[in-house]
């Protein structure tokens, strides 16, 4: 059973979003902020975590450097799950070290039956990374290759909410998207994991409204 | 208009009987007759004649010369001088005492006639300069702003005290300056280029000066006719130091509570969101019959926070280039660059 690390302060998020995690099969381990999130890190090992931006006093990009300071949680995916629209600056600045963001409110149904493709897709990639290293010996390139792609995807993700309008600088975004096609030729990653760098990859979609099908 | 009271100095009884009766016959009044200096004086202090009429040698201790300098101390009332002879060195004395003309013995009754008015003439003038002078330091010194007046040579003709106690010299009202200092803080390096292009545009320039903690906005006005070699600048300090402080102040306050307002903003995006997260995932586990209505009403607010969260990423550039023109703050959006080049390297 895979386990789930959902750290976020409102009371009501973290009991509703639990009874849908636990009845999508998944174990659930919830904090109500960053450094109970850091302590519930020392003792377990979950296989995503579920991370909120706006806490006191820690919040969520200072839990996120604090996860990939460490070694241990270094390699954990995160899915950003937020009522603050990240801003292109915080992309930017910590788009590399995230799975993806989604903005509240959703349909959690929807991401609870994602989330299970959310962590095999990240153990795939994590692995076919760690395999890259092992065979070529180039872990600069590797750990590029990584940090690029989960980037290039969260930009095209961002791009996508703000309805294509001119944010972010197109030159350097070019520029990246360059790059990781150049490393995903060298290094000979599957083309696969270039497939969902067309946005959000979670079956979510903006509007809640259609999402009741299950009425 | 009453006649014009004239006050007669002289020792010889006849002498002074003959002018007097011209005086009368031409019209004017005889405020007094005294014999010496010294009865002359005692006398002027009940009565203020218009004019003076002095005999140089008087007999006593006090000749007219003397005498005519007592009173030019003590007040402001023309004197003629009345001789039958003059050597250089009397007429030297005399000039001393600034006399308003000289009537020789004998007298020619129209020539008394003529002295006394250009006497009376040029003492009216005198008196309206003298006042339009006192005006003029009174307007000058009533404003608070630093004001001087210099020649094309940078030499003051005119200050007022507030210049006076800037430039750290005596308000020597009209007293011509051997030439424009630049004072021990400096305050007058930036002048000169400032003067030049003044009298060479014949515009008025204008610049802030900054010295210490104050903070004066300098304007020099040309004076004179355009084609004038001769302009005259008129130099002006104005304190806006207070304006400075309050404008720094209001820049750096409203920045501030600009961004913390829309920090707040943020966070109430994020409470709104949250319980309807929490609605949202309630209704799902329920299915009532006005789920759909419920989540259609979720979805109007949602696109409402929504379109401000675009309006809140939109304002970015504004905010950025109000953060970097009026807080130096390290916090500021857009100066994290150690997380930018973490990422791009």
């Amino acid at each position: 059973m895979e386990t789930i690390l959902l750290v976020d302060d409102d009371p009501a998020v973290r009991e509703i979003f639990t009874l849908f995690l636990e009845n999508g099969g998944f174990r659930v381990l919830a904090a109500k902020g960053g450094a109970e999130c850091i302590e519930l890190l020392k003792s377990s090992h979950p296989d995503l975590i579920l991370l909120d931006l706006m806490m006191e006093p820690m919040d969520g990009w200072e839990t996120l450097l604090a996860i990939r300071r460490s070694p241990a949680t270094e390699p954990v995916p995160v899915l950003i799950i937020t009522g603050k629209q990240p801003e292109p600056e915080e992309i930017v600045q910590y788009g590399s070290m995230i799975e993806d963001f989604i903005v509240k409110p959703v349909d959690f149904s929807t991401i609870v039956m994602s989330l299970h493709a959310t962590i095999e897709k990240s153990h795939d990639l994590t692995r076919e990374v760690f395999r890259k290293v092992r065979e070529q010996g180039d872990p600069e390139a590797a750990y590029e290759y990584l940090r690029l792609l989960r980037l290039v995807r969260i930009t095209r993700h961002l791009m996508k909410r703000f309805r294509n309008r001119q944010w972010a600088d197109k030159k350097v975004f070019r520029a990246q998207e360059e790059r990781l096609m150049e490393l995903h030729r060298k290094l000979g990653f599957p083309d696969r994991f270039l497939q969902n760098t067309s946005g959000n990859d979670h079956g979510v979609s903006r509007s809640p409204v259609v999402n009741h099908r299950n009425c | 208009m009453p006649p014009v009271s004239i006050f007669i100095v002289e020792d010889e009884l006849i002498e002074a009987e003959d002018i007097r009766h011209t005086l009368l016959e031409q019209g004017y009044a005889i405020a007094g007759i005294a014999r010496s200096g010294e009865t002359a004086l005692t006398a002027l202090k009940g009565i203020l004649p218009d004019l003076i009429l002095m005999d140089i040698h008087l007999s006593g201790t006090m000749d007219g010369i003397d005498t005519a300098e007592q009173i030019r101390a003590l007040w402001r009332i023309p004197v003629i001088f009345l001789t039958a002879h003059a050597d250089d060195t009397t007429l030297a004395r005399a000039k001393v005492t600034e006399p308003y003309g000289y009537i020789l013995k004998p007298f020619d009754d129209r020539e008394v006639h003529s002295v006394i008015e250009m006497a009376l003439y040029k003492h009216r003038m005198e008196e309206q300069l003298k006042e339009n002078e006192r005006i003029i330091r009174v307007l000058a010194n009533a404003i608070p702003d630093a004001v001087m007046l210099v020649d094309h040579n940078r030499q003051i003709i005119a200050l007022n005290d507030a210049m006076a106690q800037r430039i750290g010299r005596d308000n020597n009202w009209l007293q011509s300056e051997t030439s424009l200092l630049y004072d021990a803080n400096g305050d007058f390096t930036s002048m000169q280029s400032q003067m030049d292009k003044t009298l060479q545009s014949r515009r008025r320039v204008r610049f802030e000066e900054n010295n210490g903690n104050e903070w004066a906005e300098i304007s020099l006005t040309p004076v004179g006719e355009p084609f004038d070699d001769h302009v005259r600048v008129l130099i002006q300090y104005h304190d806006i130091t207070d304006y400075k402080r309050f404008e720094e102040q209001l820049t750096k306050e409203g920045v501030s509570r600009l961004e913390q307002n829309m920090e707040q903003f943020q966070i109430l995006n994020d409470q709104i969101r949250n319980p309807l997260q929490a609605i949202m995932g309630y209704v799902n586990l329920d299915c009532a019959k006005y789920r759909s209505h419920i989540l259609n009403q979720i979805g109007i607010i949602d696109s409402l926070v929504d379109r401000l969260d675009h309006g809140w990423i939109e304002s970015e550039k504004v905010r950025k280039f109000l953060l970097l023109h009026y807080r130096n703050a390290p916090e500021a959006p857009g100066e994290k660059t150690d997380g930018e080049k973490r990422v791009r390297e």
